[in-house]
């Protein structure tokens, strides 16, 4: 087994930081986010060499941890979420003043979310990923992850009763096409 | 089928406008929180286990190797 090298060791030390925000945002939970943060390093660690070099560490890393905690989900025997499944009836923040909306609402907002939407829409609006990579990540097709980010999207409007974020809404497009600031 | 190619080049101009770098709309409430969400995540302190764990690897390791 060839040795790891600095640069892979540093490289893995300065992935932490989004690993961390990546696995609370998956697991909702900060030491169990800490113990897939650790897993994922041992496990990078132990398989470095199918690391191809110049290819996107970071999405690599991510991978490995989303693989992690899916397959920890199995072992403790709860079914992963599907998000077709997923009752409406408990939603229910008191609506937030648009611009004025709390982080601690957004918080609970997001973790109302089916897993698969929540991680898309964090790849997607908060880790940096294309559409590409986040597919790839989450072992899927491009066209699966832009629908869960659209479905994570509306649901998240729909928590935090935000209306008139018509800009990227499902009606953006004909609104540009119609609309009057078709610049 | 017009409106469809009409739609597509909507979606190509806005594609083209937000650089296609804010699929959430850039100045969107949620595309803001979520990204405020994160950054609080990602600046939190790291823990010193990290670091000592890939000590850990790396100490571990000439025993380890195989052939």
């Amino acid at each position: 087994m060839a040795a790891v090298s600095q640069s892979f060791k540093t490289e893995l030390l300065g992935a932490i930081p989004s690993l961390r925000a990546f696995a609370v945002s998956l697991t909702q939970n900060a030491d169990r986010a800490d113990d897939l943060v650790q897993e994922t390093l041992v496990k990078a660690w132990d398989k470095h060499e199918s690391f191809q070099p110049g290819t996107n560490l970071k999405a690599w890393l991510f991978t490995i941890l989303r693989n992690e905690f899916y397959s920890q989900m199995r072992k403790r025997g709860r079914e992963v979420q599907d998000s077709d499944g997923i009752m409406t009836a408990r939603l229910a923040v008191h609506p937030a003043q648009h611009g004025q909306l709390d982080l601690k609402d957004f918080r609970g907002a997001l973790e109302q979310l089916p897993e698969d939407q929540r991680e898309a829409i964090i790849l997607i609006g908060a880790s940096g990923f294309s559409y590409e990579e986040a597919a790839e990540i989450c072992g899927c097709a491009v066209g699966t992850i832009k629908s869960r980010v659209s479905r994570a999207r509306a649901r998240l409007q729909e928590i935090l009763k935000i209306s008139g974020e018509d800009e990227f809404g499902p009606d953006a497009i004909s609104a540009q096409v119609t609309g009057s600031n078709a610049a | 089928m017009k409106e469809m190619s009409k739609k597509q080049m909507a979606d190509a101009a806005s594609r083209h406008r937000n650089g296609d770098g804010n699929p959430l709309g850039a100045n969107s409430e949620i595309a803001r929180k979520l990204k405020q969400y994160y950054d609080e995540l990602v600046s939190d302190q790291v823990p010193d286990r990290f670091a000592q764990l890939l000590s850990q690897l790396e100490q571990a390791e000439p025993a380890q190797k195989k052939d």
